[in-house]
């Protein structure tokens, strides 16, 4: 009984799309702010069934398969992609006490996870008969790779600081002095999220400018739907499993819970969209200097900082 | 002009004249000549050509083509005047792109147009006109463009037919990872144009633009209005900068009328023209910013460009399309309330340019990409005959508002904008500073029509319009104006007692910025596509017209 | 039942993405309508770059010969149900372009339009308008007049 709720209820289906709907709406408003406009207003109250009315109607429009498409990519990797991208949820922390599976391989769990989902994203790009969406998949390749190499090693340093690779555990060992120690490594990850989730400015992949609309160009309707669930799915994945790994998961200033996780994660989600507006995009040779230049090398010397520092500071 | 005057003494003329003070009216007997004339000309020194117009006398059986060249750095000019046979099998000239290489798409078009063969041209291809309008010649006089009109499912199915014989020759050109990419006519960084971009991955081996898409022919349509009506075409050649096209042709009916405007609607023609020109500016850094993905410039420049568009709309009723000037001064009375609204948008700018200049133009994201791209040397910019803020942007001083002063710019302090190296982002910075000095030329305006109106030097109802008769006398004039985008130039040819024009020539700065993309763009990335294009403040109504 | 299709019917008209399909100079304002003034997706409009996402297509205004098939192809990619809204003098009978040799007078003849908005170009304010009537059009659940006429279906592009 407990487990169909966890599957269908929390966090499961239900949950991940009402995070979706509620995302995009404050995306939209967010961004609109900094533009100087009012985002969407007028359905329902500020505009909150705006993105309830998107979704039912992509639902209900018609899924074109364009002609020369190499069906099997085509068709399946929608289906496919969403399923992906919402597994990682079982091995974060919602609330106190309670975890899917409390697994003590839970940080490596997480980033195998994250990092696979990409890849069945350049498959679309291949398989549609489309010179853009070729382009889109070749870009989000090159990108992946490099920057899955630094999400990986920064990804490491909470688990090098606490000895253990068990979420719950690192969530609860930390305090202040240890955020203070993982704060560059905190904000090497938030780098290296903002590459691995193709939001400015790294978003080369889907550049509408360059490439009309990268690997997204061919698809309409549900198809269209199914990978944006994907994509909304990865950034509840990667906001909760920044704040669990380096800012104490579930615990707040006066008391323990799900809302102190959540405020958190929006924090992050404001300082993402602050940095949309304010940046350009970068090209592709620019990210991948970057990426192998410098964001690799200050990982490695973040390590060396956390060996340090739990030797002499932690003292243990 | 001693000195060039001298050059045309080996060369039979028929006559030579000076013409306002800054050109030197040339014909010659003979076409054989005009290779060798081109010559001595580039020797000297003067090394642009502005255009290559050829002007269709049926009466006499002949074409007249007229060559502009232009020194950028001396500002003494030269139009040359040659008559050619107007029967297709003798309608040859040689063709002066091997020696000006800007002159290379003007005679394309003067060839799909008219029907002129240009001698040892590199690529004598059909341009601009749709597929049906091929070994037509549809601007000759005495074309039957009614008849042509009435099969418009068969034309469709020409244009379409031509379409698909290009695809497939260019799907079986290439193998492997080098193919031909449609950067088509719906291209969301593009707007109306097409280039066919052939890469190799993701590197560029060659542009080639394919324009017309926006082709309204309005060079042949002002021959069906009369002279006050032209200005409904006239003004939207392109519609972001509205208001300084109108002044160029009013100005070239005016000198044919003889008639002199008054001061009063000299200094409105003034105020009008860098309204124009503020409005466009600040779309043109807007999309700079967008064909990098950043839209928050545009929505910020969107929002202060709509207070200048109330002072617009104050003024004479529309926001985009005003029809606000016409040959005789400009069309409405002045109210003291159109100069209140400017001075609330003036006060509006000063409130937020700071933020534009911190935030947007010291990004080091967007300096990381722009300083290296793009980049136009001093030669190029006088061997492919450019202007306005790509030649001023490489460092060249030239600026129709100050080496030939109209309307009544000769009573206003302002100076050459000027930035060194060339690259997209000194673009960027040249519009900047342009927009902060026409504030300041709008500050000058504002005060001396004050001053003016209220010292009953200027009486703003009676004042503005001059009376031009409907009939012209025979006769042509040039006129030039510094426009948003560069120097917009108007050849205007008309017949004794005639109601509208005999022949508009239109030469419109994007055309030739769009010559120089694919000297720009070889090697780059496809990244840089959008970047250059946007930099170099190209606008397809212009380019097509 | 009913009830549940007229839901979606009310979703639909809600949230009506267009294409940017840019032909001619009213395009001008319509960036101005999605400015901070007239600020247009307090409605819900949005604008995607790729016609396979979109509900709503402009004719922006002139249509020239060259151009046409690639209108007409933007138009055909678009998943049903799909509406076109003619904006502009242009897209009536020519506009100040009739005169011209080479604009398509009359473009609602091969590609019907559902709206029609007025002006040489029109302010920002009558393209909400116009955008009004066609949003009451999909939430009626009438289909849109170029599924059923025009020339565009014997024309090849």
């Amino acid at each position: 009984m407990e487990f169909l709720f966890n599957i269908y209820i929390f966090p499961g289906i239900l949950f991940i799309l009402t995070w979706a709907v509620f995302v995009f709406w404050f995306f939209r408003k967010i961004l609109a702010t900094l533009h100087k406009r009012v985002g969407p207003h007028y359905n329902g109250y500020a505009g909150t069934m705006q993105t309830f009315y998107d979704f039912s109607k992509l639902l209900t429009k018609e899924s074109i398969t364009p002609k020369g498409v190499n069906s099997y990519l085509f068709s399946s990797i929608p289906l496919i992609a969403p399923m992906l991208a919402i597994i990682p949820v079982v091995f974060i922390p919602w609330m106190p006490n309670f975890v899917i599976i409390n697994s003590s391989y839970g940080v490596l769990g997480l980033v195998v996870l994250i990092g696979i989902e990409p890849f069945l994203l350049f498959l679309t790009g291949f398989g549609s008969n489309n010179k853009y969406s070729f382009l889109g998949g070749i870009r989000i390749l090159t990108q992946m790779i490099s920057m899955e190499t630094s999400f990986f090693l920064s990804a490491l340093s909470p688990a090098l600081l606490f000895s253990t690779m068990n979420l719950t555990e690192i969530a609860d060992m930390s305090s202040w002095l240890s955020t203070l120690i993982l704060l560059p490594g905190a904000m090497l990850f938030f780098v290296s999220i903002l590459g691995i989730l193709e939001q400015p400015p790294f978003n080369i992949p889907d550049a509408e400018q360059e490439i009309v609309y990268g690997f997204y160009t061919e698809y309409s309707g549900t198809n269209y739907f199914l990978l944006k669930l994907a994509e909304f799915a990865e950034f509840l994945v990667t906001f909760a499993a920044m704040v669990t790994l380096f800012f104490g998961g579930y615990h707040g200033l006066f008391f323990d819970g799900f809302i102190c996780l959540f405020v958190k994660m929006l924090i992050f989600a404001v300082l993402m969209i602050a940095i949309r507006a304010s940046n350009p995009r970068l090209r592709l040779s620019q990210m991948l200097e970057f990426a192998w230049r410098y964001l690799v090398p200050l990982n490695l010397l973040n390590i060396v900082w956390i060996l340090y520092a739990k030797q002499f500071i932690l003292g243990d | 002009m001693e000195n060039i005057k001298e050059l045309f003494e080996p060369f039979n003329t028929q006559y030579m004249e000076l013409y306002k003070e800054n050109w030197l009216k040339v014909k010659l007997e003979s076409s054989s000549d005009l290779l060798d004339v081109a010559r001595v000309i580039k020797n000297y020194g003067i090394r642009s050509i502005a255009t290559v117009s050829p002007t269709d006398f049926i009466e006499d059986n002949i074409f007249e083509m007229n060559y502009f060249f232009e020194d950028l750095n001396t500002y003494k000019n030269v139009w040359l005047k040659v008559d050619i046979p107007r029967e297709f099998s003798e309608c040859k000239i040689d063709s002066i792109t091997p020696l000006f290489a800007g002159a290379n798409w003007h005679e394309r078009e003067a060839h799909s147009m008219y029907g002129v063969h240009f001698i040892n041209h590199p690529d004598l291809s059909w341009f601009i006109i749709s597929a049906d309008y091929y070994g037509k010649f549809p601007f000759r006089k005495g074309f039957d463009w009614k008849a042509h009109e009435q099969n418009l499912i068969e034309n469709m199915n020409t244009i379409v037919d031509d379409l698909y014989d290009e695809h497939n020759a260019n799907d079986e050109k290439f193998d492997g990872s080098k193919t031909i990419l449609n950067w088509g006519p719906t291209h969301p960084a593009s707007g109306p144009i097409r280039l066919k971009v052939e890469v190799d991955g993701e590197e560029i081996l060659a542009i080639e633009p394919d324009i017309g898409y926006v082709w309204r022919a309005l060079e042949h349509l002002v021959e069906e209005k009369d002279f006050l009506g032209s200005i409904v075409a006239l003004e939207r050649i392109c519609f972001m900068d509205n208001t300084n096209s109108m002044i160029c042709y009013a100005q070239a009916v005016e000198e044919i009328a003889g008639k002199e405007i008054t001061d009063f609607a000299k200094m409105m023609r003034v105020l009008l023209g860098e309204i124009g020109r503020i409005v466009s500016h600040l779309m043109g850094i807007g999309g700079f910013f967008n064909t990098m993905g950043l839209m928050t410039l545009f929505m910020w420049a969107i929002d202060l460009r709509e207070y200048f568009l109330d002072v617009l709309e104050n003024y004479s009723g529309a926001r985009v399309a005003t029809a606000s000037i016409e040959p005789g001064g400009v069309r409405y009375p002045l109210n003291m309330k159109t100069l209140e609204l400017l001075d609330v948008a003036i006060e509006e700018y000063e409130r937020t340019k700071d933020d534009f200049y911190n935030i947007f133009l010291k990004n080091p994201l967007m300096k990381s990409r722009a300083t290296k791209v793009g980049i136009i040397t001093k030669d190029e910019v006088h061997d492919f005959s450019l202007c306005g803020i790509v030649a001023r942007a490489s460092g060249v001083k030239t600026d129709i508002r100050l080496d030939e002063p109209y309307a009544a710019y000769d009573k206003i302090d302002m100076d050459y904008m000027i930035e060194e190296n060339g690259a997209a982002k000194n673009r960027l910075d040249v519009l900047f500073k342009e927009i902060a000095q026409s504030i300041s030329i709008l500050k000058q305006a504002s005060s001396d029509l004050r001053d003016g109106i209220k010292s009953q030097i200027y009486n703003p109802q009676k004042d503005h319009l001059v009376k031009i008769p409907k009939k012209l006398p025979a006769g042509e004039a040039i006129s030039r104006v510094e426009w948003s985008r560069g120097e917009l130039m108007m050849h205007l040819v008309t017949q004794e007692k005639a109601t509208s024009p005999y022949r508009l020539k239109i030469k419109a700065p994007s055309f030739n910025h769009t010559m120089i993309l694919e000297h720009l763009l070889k090697g780059q990335t496809l990244s840089d596509i959008p970047l250059v294009f946007g930099s170099l403040y190209i606008c397809q109504g212009d380019l097509d017209r | 039942m009913l009830k549940i299709l007229d839901f979606f019917d009310y979703a639909k008209s809600q949230s009506a993405w267009m294409v940017h399909f840019c032909s001619g100079c009213c395009s001008l304002e319509m960036a101005a309508a999605m400015g901070p003034r007239y600020d247009w997706e307090r409605y819900g409009y949005l604008v995607t770059p790729t016609p396979r996402q979109a509900d709503v297509i402009f004719i922006t205004g002139l249509v020239s010969k060259k151009i046409l098939p690639a209108l007409l192809r933007t138009y055909a990619q678009m998943p049903e149900p799909s509406y076109v809204a003619a904006m502009g003098a242009c897209a009536y009978d020519g506009g100040p372009y009739n005169d011209s040799v080479a604009v398509i007078k009359n473009v609602t003849e091969i590609l019907p339009a559902d709206v029609f908005i007025a002006g040489c170009p029109p302010v920002p304010e009558a393209i909400i308008t116009g955008l009004d009537e066609i949003k009451g059009k999909i939430e009626r659940g009438e289909p849109s007049a170029a599924s059923h006429g025009g020339l565009w279906k014997q024309m090849k592009f």
